[in-house]
């Protein structure tokens, strides 16, 4: 079974408790926080010495352990840390329930990290739906009619789309014979290439299974929940929404296009070629949609539908490239680095500035250079790292992707998305506008503890290391495009 | 004369030293806004050591073999696989020339502005800004990457962003900024696909490699247009090249020092810098060139009949500088990269010269307004002298800088698109009209405003004294032809035989003549009213009501020659296509974006089940689409 | 006459339809997640089926099955509480009025 080497899962369920037994024990609260931090480290060092291992798959063929695994694990491990460290101040908005944010906090950490390595039907479904059920009581922790109707957006939308995943799932199994992908994998390699792509039934059970995680990255169509969910739900919580439970959703989906359905060409190139549109209809419409916003957490859910286009496109490049993709896959996991930075920086900044009262609107942050430098240049940065100026992560990460999918036939794609970056410019510099140069309605500086701060100049170095330096953080996203292939 | 040859450690340093005082500088902006005047020093400090730098740089280039320098920098990004992507430095003549160019009116621009910027309140924010923008301009030319090239490209720009909006208190400030941003913007479309194309035929971006012909002849003749195409659609927006144009008029609103740097010398020049760049890569392919040409030479035309009737001086130089960039993209489409780099490198002086002498005037008059001036000659002699000195040199009258510069541009163009010579022809009778209507309606005549003018401070004047002799003498350096052996692969021969014999060419001759014409066509339509001097003393004998009709008739003179038949005909014509066809292309655009983003989130009404329904539709439409596709 | 797959196909096939029709038209959120119910039912039950068919031996559709009713419930669990909270603060779970986020 080897169940050892799912040792940072095993300490995260552990955090997840003590979490809730210091909540209990304790009156201080910040306790529960350094339980929380600490536990997470453990398991950080833990991923350290699970490092190393040839590929192999584990735990009775549910889980796999791969480096593209553990750089998942890092990277939810970094962003559950910094989210944490970052709303040391918000959290006391909800003072009664502390020890239950951190705990959940950790279980949809788990849950992330657990679906990154997952490589069976029901390994992919358990994780998933820890994360989703964890994101479910999360969104709807402060206890307004909005975060409410955020919260009941999610949960039904939410089991629908598991219902159609399931069903999608059943599919796949019932036309391969096997719930393991590996097991599937063998299965599609009998199909006779340069034949059908696969059977009517496998196409039916394999899009429905895009259209599920779909749901999850919130690509057009299934994105609708997105901007309503982000809008309502505690800052912190839309700030770990948009990064882990979408990053998750892109680990795993890659992982289940990548291990069986790379062959036959044509399947590949079939489900290529639909996740390419859907890719162009995600960034046109979150890039439009996001123009007219007032709201800025709404503005910039848009937004984030429209990185998940630009992440799609890395995706599809995959699809379309029938051999060599290692190059396709570590574009993608560049592009995700960049985006998590750079949401931390404005997500974070955004968590400051609401941590007594909502400041929901972009009239909210006017003049917030003057009110605070730091917040100021944090957002700036991200804004422009999101915009894809050079040389931020934003611009590399679009980059890297872009020249991807060109080499892989999806010119076309690129020139979209090269368009669409340019309209992003509209909304980011309005933003940045109103940071820089609107008349404050108080000149009160904003106060932030040490803990947003050194979130915020993480993810500022963050940004500026990746886009002057990539060199460095390539190899990082190089060494976790190595998965485990049957 | 043997030089040392320069230490690879300085010429990196010549960009880092900005970068360096940018760093140093921006950290303190909040803080100390009384204690300013270190700043301006580090700024200053730095950009003049970058300037000795690049000097030696110059000189180095001269003796090294095969007059170029590569250092290989740090790996940037590399791909497993694939390519990597180095950031080293290239010097070759083309970049170290530039360097001085830019080291030197940075230098002059920065000296300048400490006394122009004095008393204002964001001076640190200045400085540290012109620092970034003088590091990301060196690192432009320096790159030996097309990848780093872009991001510096990018960076200017972003720097260029700041300066214009430097004063964000005013909304047209604003305003300008983020329209020179965006447009720009749809420029960089075309480099960042022409970059992804040619990663993608060619596996490098390296500026070498790119250029040899091994590897331009591996890509087929089609792509290879559309990648230097692209190419030069973000040179047309960096260089303000018709039709994204609009932009650099507007972006007047930025101090005039900033004007003079970023919007007359160098970044605007950038684009033409990265066409010469290319240079063999556009060579291979010709149909791309004769588009460089043919766009360059309209926009040449065109801006300077724009030029002919603002009433702003700063819009007239603007709209000059969108002229004469015409004139850069023409000379190297038709005679290759030393005609227009050495325009390039003569008109950064004397244009730069032109916007510091009209800050000068606005310092002295407080406007920038030509219907307020007048009369001022002999208020502010100084600045009197340098900027009429500057617009011979623009006009190309000999011996001035201008007239070599553009005698390369006209002979190049007749040799090879004798059409678009006429255009450049007529440039130059447009050019020496405008800019000798500025001179007259500011020197001449009576003063018509209401501040009383002053000369401006020595620390204004030395650096513009300084540009001057660049300003007069930078055409020199090629009589001898030896600018353009430096560039290009022409013989030298003697500078006498070069400085005087190239006014016995017909062509000079034809080109001095309708710079001479547009003078005088100058000359009699706004010095007639009121510089001679016998005709004032004559209307003072006479009764006042004389003195008025006369000024009457000359009033008249001037609405219906210069309004009526040329202004409300042909300019008008000209500045309508602008203001409509142009700016409501792109207003139309913009509007049709915000317009689909307004209709679309009309389907997002909250209700759940909708969002379901669209989901589920989705999900029928990709099963669908799977099926059919088989 | 025995039942064979596609029989059971069918009946999955018409119970998910009956749930995502009902999923999308019912009004009062309690029902919507009933069923949902529905349509997690009818996706177990072409996985037992296929798992009888294709997989007679391994029963690996059948664990998918057990786990995925267990998943379901705590599904519902989390989804019945949000309800609650919704009930409270709103005082309705009809769907059509929960549209204060929107645009």
């Amino acid at each position: 079974m080897n169940l050892d080497l799912l040792r940072p899962e095993i300490c995260m369920a552990l955090t997840a408790l003590a979490a809730v037994g210091a909540d209990l024990l304790f009156k201080r609260k910040a306790i529960v926080t350094a339980v929380c931090l600490a536990g997470i480290a453990a398991a950080t060092g833990l991923t350290f010495s699970i490092m190393g291992n040839a590929p192999q798959i584990i735990a009775n063929r549910l889980f796999s352990l791969d480096d593209y695994a553990i750089f998942f694990k890092f990277l939810f491990l970094g962003l559950a840390f910094i989210v944490i460290v970052a709303s040391v101040d918000y959290v006391n908005r909800m003072k009664d329930f502390h020890g239950e944010f951190h705990a959940l906090l950790i279980t949809a950490t788990l849950g992330a990290m657990l679906t990154a390595s997952a490589t069976d039907i029901i390994s992919i479904l358990l994780s998933v739906e820890l994360t989703a059920i964890s994101f479910y009581a999360l969104v709807g922790f402060l206890k307004n009619g909005k975060t409410a109707e955020s919260s009941i957006k999610y949960v039904l939308l939410g089991a629908i789309n598991s219902a159609v995943l399931l069903y999608g799932f059943s599919m796949l199994f019932g036309f391969t014979g096997s719930t393991v992908l590996s097991g599937m994998e063998r299965a599609t390699a009998a199909i006779p290439s340069g034949g059908a792509a696969g059977g009517a039934g496998l196409l039916f059970g394999l899009m429905l299974v895009i259209a599920g995680f779909g749901f999850k990255i919130a690509a057009v169509p299934f994105h609708m929940w997105a901007p309503d969910v982000y809008e309502g739900a505690p800052t912190p919580v839309t700030l770990y929404l948009s990064t882990a439970s979408k990053i998750a959703g892109f680990a795993v989906l890659t992982r289940i296009l990548v291990t069986p359905f790379m062959q036959p060409v044509a399947l590949a190139r079939n489900w290529g070629i639909i996740l390419a549109g859907i890719a162009a209809l995600t960034m046109t419409t979150g890039n439009l949609l996001a123009i007219p916003q007032v709201n800025i957490k709404r503005l910039l859910s848009y937004s984030s539908i429209a990185q998940s286009g630009y992440m799609l496109v890395a995706v599809a490049a995959l699809g379309m490239s029938s051999s060599n993709f290692l190059q396709a896959r570590s574009s993608l996991l560049y592009f995700i680095l960049a985006f998590a930075f750079a949401e931390l920086a404005v997500f974070t900044a955004i968590v400051v500035m609401s941590r007594n009262k909502p400041a929901d609107l972009i009239s909210d942050y006017a003049g917030l250079a003057r009110r605070s430098p730091l917040l100021g240049v944090a957002m700036t940065l991200g804004l422009l790292s999101l915009m894809g100026l050079p040389p931020l992560a934003g611009f590399m990460g679009k980059f890297y992707v872009f020249t991807q999918a060109a080499q892989h036939g999806l010119l076309w794609l690129v020139i979209i998305a090269v368009v669409n970056s340019v309209v992003s410019a509209y909304y980011y510099l309005r933003i940045i506008k109103t940071i820089w140069t609107d008349e404050p309605a108080s000149e009160e500086p904003v106060s932030s503890s040490l803990g947003p701060r050194f979130a915020l100049a993480f993810a500022c170095l963050g940004i500026a290391v990746l886009g002057v330096a990539p060199a460095i953080i390539t190899r990082f996203s190089e060494f976790g495009s190595h998965m485990f292939m049957p | 004369m043997h030089i040392m040859s320069i230490p690879s450690a300085l010429i990196w340093a010549v960009w880092l030293l900005p970068l360096g005082a940018f760093a140093l500088i921006s950290p303190l902006i909040r803080p100390f806004p009384g204690k300013a005047e270190p700043a301006s020093f580090i700024s200053i400090g730095a950009v003049g050591i970058s300037f000795a730098l690049s000097l030696w740089i110059l000189a180095s280039v001269l003796q090294a073999p095969d007059r170029q320098i590569i250092l290989h920098g740090a790996d940037w990004l590399s791909i497993s696989g694939g390519p990597v992507f180095n950031f080293g430095l290239l010097i070759d003549p083309l970049s170290a020339v530039m360097l001085s160019v830019v080291t030197s009116v940075s230098l002059m621009v920065q000296v300048y502005s400490r006394a122009y910027m004095h008393s204002d309140p964001s001076y640190l924010r200045y400085f540290a800004l012109i620092s970034l923008f003088t590091a990301a301009m060196l690192g432009l030319i320096v790159s030996s990457n097309l990848l780093s090239t872009f991001a510096f490209w990018e960076l200017v720009g972003l720097s260029s962003y700041l300066l214009i909006g430097f004063w964000f208190h005013r909304p047209s400030a604003v305003a300008a900024a983020k329209k020179a941003f965006l447009v720009t913007r749809i420029g960089d479309v075309g480099f960042l696909a022409a970059l992804l194309v040619l990663y993608t035929k060619t596996g490098t971006l390296d500026i070498t490699a790119l250029n040899s012909p091994g590897v331009l002849s591996a890509i087929s003749g089609g792509v290879l247009t559309w990648a230097a195409l692209g190419l030069f659609l973000g040179a047309m927006g960096k260089s303000g090249q018709f039709p994204l144009h609009v932009w650099l008029p507007d972006a007047m609103e930025g101090p005039t020092p900033v004007s003079a740097l970023i919007h007359a010398a160098t970044m605007v020049a950038a684009g033409v810098f990265l066409v010469a760049r290319m240079y063999p890569l556009f060579q291979a392919a010709p149909h791309a060139l004769t588009v460089v040409a043919i766009v360059g030479a309209f926009s040449a035309v065109f801006a300077a009949t724009m030029g002919l009737v603002m009433k702003d001086i700063k819009r007239v130089l603007a709209y000059s500088t969108i002229s004469q960039l015409g004139l850069m993209m023409l000379g190297i489409a038709t005679g290759g990269v030393w005609v227009g780099i050495f325009y390039l490198f003569n008109h950064a002086f004397f244009k730069s010269l032109l916007f510091l002498g009209a800050g000068s005037v606005n310092h002295a008059t407080g406007t920038f307004d030509l219907r307020e001036m007048g009369g001022l000659r002999k208020k502010i002699p100084w600045t009197f002298a340098f900027f009429v000195l500057a617009a011979v040199s623009l006009s190309g009258i000999w011996p001035l800088a201008g007239f070599f510069s553009k005698e390369g541009v006209l002979a190049a163009a007749l040799d090879k698109q004798p059409v678009l010579f006429g255009f450049a022809l007529l440039t130059t009778f447009l050019t020496a009209f405008y800019i000798f209507r500025v001179v007259f309606l500011v020197f001449f005549g009576d003063y018509r405003g209401s501040h009383g003018p002053h000369e401006s401070s020595r620390i204004m004047l030395v650096p513009m004294g300084l540009l001057a002799v660049p300003a007069v003498a930078s055409g020199w350096l090629n009589a001898n032809g030896g600018f353009e052996h430096f560039l290009g692969d022409g013989a030298t021969h003697g500078f006498w035989s070069g400085f005087i014999g190239a006014l016995a060419h017909p062509l000079a001759l034809f080109s001095l003549l309708a710079a001479l014409l547009g003078v005088f066509s100058a000359y009699t339509l706004y010095i007639k009213r009121w510089i001679s001097p016998d005709k004032v003393k004559w209307f003072l004998r006479s009764p006042y009501a004389i003195f008025t009709r006369k000024y009457g008739m000359d009033e008249l003179y001037e609405n219906i020659i210069a309004r009526n038949a040329l202004y409300r005909g042909v300019f008008q014509a000209a500045d309508w296509t602008d203001r409509v066809v142009i700016g409501g292309a792109s207003a139309g655009i913009a509007s049709l974006t915000t317009g689909a983003g307004r209709v679309l989130r009309r389907f997002q009404t909250g209700q759940i089940q909708l969002y379901a329904v669209a989901a589920v539709l989705g999900m029928t439409a990709i099963v669908l689409i799977a099926l059919v596709r088989g | 006459m025995t039942a064979g797959l596609n029989n059971y196909l069918v009946l999955s096939a018409v119970l998910f339809s009956i749930g995502l029709y009902g999923a999308l038209s019912r009004k009062n959120a309690v029902v919507v997640l009933m069923c949902v119910e529905i349509m997690l039912n009818a996706a177990n039950l072409s996985l037992v089926a296929f798992s009888r068919f294709v997989t007679p031996v391994a029963l690996s559709g059948q664990t998918v099955a057990i786990f995925s009713i267990t998943a379901a419930a705590a599904e519902v669990a989390v989804g019945l509480a949000v309800v609650i909270a919704l009930y409270r603060q709103r005082g309705t779970v009809d769907v059509n009025d929960i549209n204060l986020l929107k645009w």
